[in-house]
């Protein structure tokens, strides 16, 4: 694998990362009934 | 539906922005863009450019909330600059990065550098001023004012003085004299999607940002 291979690979896992977290409040902020 | 199409397309184009920066040639060739690291040119340009915008709609939701007194627009307008404030630091982060390599130090006193780093402490004041105004309205009116105020020089701090000054960033000492692009096809391409990527993401971001503060006032938390 070549170096900007790796670092893609490392910040494609970052970035799903932020994704899951996102989501995450996302949902939560639905089920507490705070989005109009 | 909208917002979901919205979240959808952020998530989408930007991990297709990231595959492709990371799997095609350096956008800008030559030692002088720092190689490899010119790659961040996807990432850091666009930040810039939402912060910009954010900052912009801070100053709009003040205007409105100056003439309507509405609780809600101080609280989106606190919102933008929060999420102008967070863009920028990044923007600056990887820009300095990006200048390690490039132009050999972090810090060049390289006029874009300088000013975005005054932006950054221009509304990372307001915030601290923001807390320490214990009355509610008061808060709410010296707020407005001053987001007003950084949605007046923001543009001069983003692209006037930057070009006033013989800087490190290529663009900024060449004079505007044709729309015409000088990047390659796919590397205009890829920008493109990168900035519309990062303004979605920016939508579902102050979308949230404002639902969560909803949420801690009717708790009644005072947050920002």
């Amino acid at each position: 694998m070549t170096a900007s291979q790796t670092a893609l690979v490392g910040v494609l896992i970052v970035w799903a990362g932020v994704v899951w977290y996102l989501v995450r409040i996302d949902r939560k902020i639905k089920r507490g009934g705070g989005l109009k | 539906m909208l917002m979901a199409a919205i979240k959808i397309a952020a998530v989408v184009l930007l991990t297709g922005v990231t595959i492709a920066a990371f799997l095609t040639a350096p956008p800008l060739g030559g030692m002088q863009a720092g190689g490899d690291a010119s790659r961040l040119f996807y990432f850091h340009v666009p930040m810039a450019q939402v912060s910009f915008v954010s900052f912009m709609v801070a100053a709009v939701f003040s205007v409105l909330y100056l003439r309507t007194r509405r609780p809600d627009h101080d609280m989106m307008a606190t919102v933008a600059a929060e999420l102008g404030l967070l863009f920028s630091i990044v923007a600056l982060i990887t820009g300095s990065l990006w200048a390690k390599q490039a132009w050999g130090a972090y810090w060049n006193w390289d006029p874009r550098q300088l000013f975005l780093f005054a932006l950054v402490l221009f509304y990372g004041a307001f915030f601290a001023l923001r807390q320490a105004t214990p009355n509610l309205d008061t808060r709410r009116r010296v707020s407005a004012v001053y987001l007003v105020f950084g949605g007046a020089i923001s543009p001069f701090l983003f692209f006037v003085l930057p070009r006033l000054y013989r800087s490190l960033h290529e663009d900024a000492n060449q004079v505007v004299t044709s729309t015409q692009s000088t990047m390659s096809p796919l590397v205009g391409t890829i920008f493109g999607f990168s900035s519309v990527g990062f303004l979605l993401l920016y939508i579902w971001l102050f979308k949230l940002g404002v639902a969560a503060e909803r949420i801690e006032q009717d708790a009644g938390h005072r947050t920002v």
